[in-house]
């Protein structure tokens, strides 16, 4: 994760999603939100869970729950307004801890197996792991949308790269 | 570079970016009348400014480049050389290359590697040309007036750097004015008198300085990100003052500022509409030199004609035609208009005839591109749609012209015989029209075998602002723009107009003697199963593209409510709203245009119109006409196209296309375990690779020599065999309890497994790492 330039410690909002704890760089969150009533968009991903309107924007609440396929008890009920490039998104989890500080080079790579996983680092703080959670990893696998297929022939291909 | 002069820069970039475009129109006027002085004095001032500019912030490539472009001005405008087509040449590509750099200063802040050595020889030459000219010239100039005071004049206007003529100076000032000295010149006996008097208003733009006309006093620019956010300001305000009306306020000094703020965020809110406003003009002046240099490619003659340049349409807009409407006019001049000789073969005058016009009409803005070339063969139309399969032979025979036409947008249709670099290959008008059609638009063709072709595009003034029906449906409100309702219709069970039929395969609706395909938003939006028995509701009648369908927003029938009951609870009210886009994610579900907040601060989707046509599939007249067309009512959102694979284990699975980026194939000793997974080294990093039959949780087979990978996200997905691209022809039947399937759909006529790509990542949480 550490580069040059970068402070020693990385700045992350922690939340709880189904008793897991979860971070995202506190630089990417605008604005954290009790309650509120989205309103469902029909055909909408099943992760999101609706769209609110906050500041003049009209924002995508993802249900992180159902984002990191986790299960819980009860209705999730806080917002954590975050920014990924020009557009913003509403992570509706469990609850939020606060900002905390993570010394850079205690945070090791994600275990996942890569398939969507919106990890970039954990970190064990007090007893328990804290996953990193890149804003644009949580929202681009939402995206149906792509480029169509571009079919390559592997053998000469990994040739040059081997 | 100091970076304190980033912002100076940026507003040169922008004021030279204005200039350039000046430019290129004076240069086009030029080219009609090569002696207009004010043009070149015109021109002579912009290329002026921008080499007194970049001198100051020390870009010297373009100090060096305008500065023989100034300098062969100059010779222009002191009448030593007459327009030819060399020299407009050498200043279209000295206008072509200031703007090349002043990109390249934009994107990297320097003039980047521009070899710009040819250019500024070839304006070198073309003044030294001049110069030799102008010797001679002078030398007759001076030989036949030399007993008159008008060959110091003469003389001195042959310097090529003229001083700063003083205003109201002597008759014996440097007769600057050039036109009148320079077609004196040649002719052995020039009228003296003639040569020697610049008339005044003539002198006055000579002033070298970059002096902006007196009107550019009463603009500023504004950054567009500003004005944005004064519009959702606006928003908040008009959304704060909706609430404050719909509080019962009794003391009369409250309720006499609350209509003060009411009348004040009304005019506001007009105002700030308008600020979204640009004349089209901005647009139609960059297509004169488009039009010009693309005759000059083909070889044709073409005079362009431009007309309502000052009709207003949104500014987010006018960037949404500009390409499709370059793509017209290309096709115009390449397609449309016919060869001189041609032209002049068929009786026609050998200039061809481009006309771009603007106008409103019905709260739309219209744009006609319109040439008096060739015009479509519909035979030819004909002859293509039916080989293409698009139309049935007798169809066809039926079909009225015009309908015919309309075939040209489809993919991949072309009627050009030759393909040229231009336009032509069969694309183009299939995506105009759905650029035009992404902005809630239309367009259409009307075209007469060797009279001409008119396409017609119709806009909306703004997709900000728009009159919208808020209906409800399912207890949910949604808005539809007001521009595509035609009418509202109970649903009358009773009645023969009024009741739907066909409920199992295409619905439709009996409207005024017509049969109108219908569609149930409650369940085209999964709110709700299809019922067999809607007895009660309102059907909202839209059109879009000419084609006509009802919409049922409510079929729930409560057995006392009557039908004209039921139609206004489903019908919250007609009202304008404010429309805010929804932002990638939910754009791409199709449907919806945008949203937006109600009085009451909800938000309500906007529903797309022409969004719902796609998503319910429903027919299209051209479909109609289709012989094979498989008409199916039945309305599923799922991703239409899927590849289709065989895992190593022999089960067939698909996996929604749009989900994969790529398609590789490795040997399989190419793979390398890490850390218990596989990984493959590709574009110089690692990607794990997880087989299938993993993923469904089945023990995977003995991996062969050659790995087939879908590449999905960042992850691929080992396979045994590609086997095929397939349209689903069934919507998605969820299965909910096997591992590592979403469901099965019929895809070539096989129930095919639909991979789940939502990772079983959180396995990996209970390891630590």
């Amino acid at each position: 994760m550490t580069t040059a330039g970068e402070t020693a410690t990385l700045d992350a909002c922690c939340f709880i999603v189904a008793g897991h704890h979860f971070a995202v760089e506190s630089a990417c969150v605008e604005e954290i939100l009790r309650g509120g009533r989205p309103t469902r968009v029909p055909l909408a991903p099943p992760e999101v869970s609706g769209v609110l309107h906050l500041r003049g924007r009209i924002v995508p609440v993802i249900d992180m729950r159902r984002r990191l396929r986790l299960a819980a008890e009860g209705a999730a009920a806080i917002h954590v307004i975050i920014r990924a490039g020009d557009e913003w998104y509403d992570l509706l989890v469990d609850d939020v801890l606060g900002v905390q500080s993570f010394p850079r080079g205690r945070i090791e790579e994600p275990g996942g197996d890569g398939l969507h996983d919106p990890r970039v680092g954990v970190v064990a703080d007090d007893g328990h792991l804290v996953h990193l959670l890149d804003p644009q990893r949580i929202v681009q696998p939402l995206f149906r949308q792509r480029t169509s297929p571009v079919i390559t022939h592997g053998a000469s291909h990994v040739g040059s790269v081997a | 570079m100091v970076n304190d002069n980033r912002e100076f820069i940026d507003e040169f970039l922008v004021e030279s970016s204005e200039n350039l475009d000046q430019l290129d129109r004076d240069l086009l006027a030029l080219e009609q009348a090569p002696d207009d002085p004010e043009r070149l004095a015109s021109i002579f001032r912009t290329v002026h400014t921008i080499k007194g500019n970049s001198g100051f912030f020390g870009f010297s490539k373009l100090g060096a480049l305008t500065h023989n472009g100034e300098h062969l001005l100059g010779q222009l405008r002191d009448g030593q050389l007459r327009l030819d087509d060399r020299i407009t040449g050498s200043l279209y590509s000295m206008v072509d290359a200031v703007r090349s750099i002043l990109r390249s200063i934009e994107a990297t802040g320097s003039e980047g590697e521009v070899d710009l050595q040819d250019l500024t020889t070839r304006l070198a030459a073309v003044a030294a040309d001049t110069r030799e000219h102008a010797r001679a010239e002078r030398t007759v100039a001076v030989d036949a007036a030399s007993p008159t005071p008008a060959s110091s004049s003469a003389g001195l206007a042959a310097d090529p750097r003229p001083v700063l003529p003083r205003a109201g100076s002597a008759p014996s000032a440097p007769a600057i004015d050039s036109p009148a000295a320079s077609s004196a010149a040649p002719s052995p006996a020039p009228s003296p008198p003639e040569a020697v008097a610049p008339a005044p208003p003539r002198g006055e733009p000579q002033v070298p300085a970059a002096a902006p006309p007196p009107a550019a006093e009463s603009t500023i620019r504004v950054d567009v990100a500003l004005l944005g956010s004064i519009h959702d300001l606006v928003g908040e305000l008009v959304l704060a003052r909706n609430q404050l009306r719909s509080l019962e306020i009794e003391d009369p000094a409250i309720q006499a500022v609350a209509q003060r703020i009411n009348a004040a965020t009304n005019a506001l809110q007009e105002v700030a509409v308008k600020t979204r406003m640009q004349p089209i003009e901005h647009l139609f002046s960059k297509f004169p030199r488009i039009v010009r240099d693309l005759a000059v490619t083909c070889g044709k003659e073409v005079h362009f004609v431009v007309d309502g340049t000052d009709t207003e349409l949104d500014r987010t807009l006018v960037e949404s035609i500009r390409d499709p409407l370059t793509h017209l006019i290309r096709n115009a001049v390449d397609h449309g208009i016919e060869r001189p000789d041609v032209r002049e073969a068929a009786g026609k005058p050998r200039a061809g005839r481009v006309m771009l016009r603007a106008y409103n009409e019905n709260g739309q803005v219209t744009i006609e591109v319109q040439d008096d070339g060739g015009g479509m063969s519909v035979e030819a139309v004909r002859a293509k749609a039916i080989a293409r399969g698009l139309v049935s032979a007798e169809a066809a025979a039926r079909m009225p012209d015009e309908r015919l036409l309309q075939f040209i947008f489809e993919p991949g249709f072309s009627t050009a015989t030759t393909v040229t670099s231009i336009s032509g290959r069969g694309v183009g008008m299939d995506v105009v029209k759905t650029n035009i059609e992404s902005i809630g638009g239309a367009v259409d063709v009307h075209s007469r075998s060797g009279l001409g072709t008119t396409i017609r595009v119709r806009v909306p003034l703004t997709l900000a602002i728009m009159p919208a029906l808020v209906i409800r449906c399912e207890g949910q409100r949604l808005a539809i723009p007001q521009v595509a309702v035609s009418e509202l219709a109970p649903l009358r069970p009773d009645r023969p107009d009024g009741r739907i039929e066909g409920l199992d395969g295409n619905p439709v609706m009996r409207v005024h003697g017509r049969l109108v395909p219908v569609i149930f938003l409650d369940e085209l939006l999964g709110l709700r199963e299809r019922s067999a028995h809607r007895e009660f509701g309102t059907v909202v009648l839209l059109r879009v593209d000419e084609r006509e369908f009802g919409l049922v927003i409510d079929g729930l029938g409560g057995g006392s409510v009557t039908a004209t009951r039921r139609a206004a609870e489903d019908i919250v009210s007609l009202t304008t709203i404010v429309v805010k886009p929804l932002g990638g994610l939910l754009s791409q579900i199709g449907v919806y245009a945008g949203a937006t907040v109600l009085g009451d601060g909800d938000v309500a989707l906007v529903l797309d119109p022409r969004g719902l046509l796609r998503a319910a599939r429903v027919p299209s007249q051209q479909a109609e006409a289709r012989p094979a067309a498989a008409a199916t009512g039945a309305a599923w959102v799922e991703s239409d196209r899927y590849l289709v694979c065989r895992t190593s284990g022999g089960r067939r699975v698909a996996v929604p296309l749009n989900e994969v980026t790529r398609l590789e194939h490795y040997p399989a000793n190419q793979l390398q375990p890490v850390a218990g997974r596989k990984v493959i080294r590709r574009h110089g990093g690692f990607t794990p690779v997880v087989d299938v039959d993993a993923l469904l949780g089945v023990p995977a087979a003995p991996t062969p020599e050659m790995v087939h990978l879908v590449i999905v996200g960042d992850t691929g997905l080992a396979v045994r065999q590609i086997l095929d691209v397939v349209a689903a022809e069934s919507p998605l039947h969820p299965h909910l309890s096997m591992p590592g399937v979403v469901g099965s759909l019929s895809l070539g006529g096989v129930a095919t497994e639909v991979l789940d790509l939502a990772p079983p990542l959180m396995r990996s949480l209970a390891v630590a790492p």
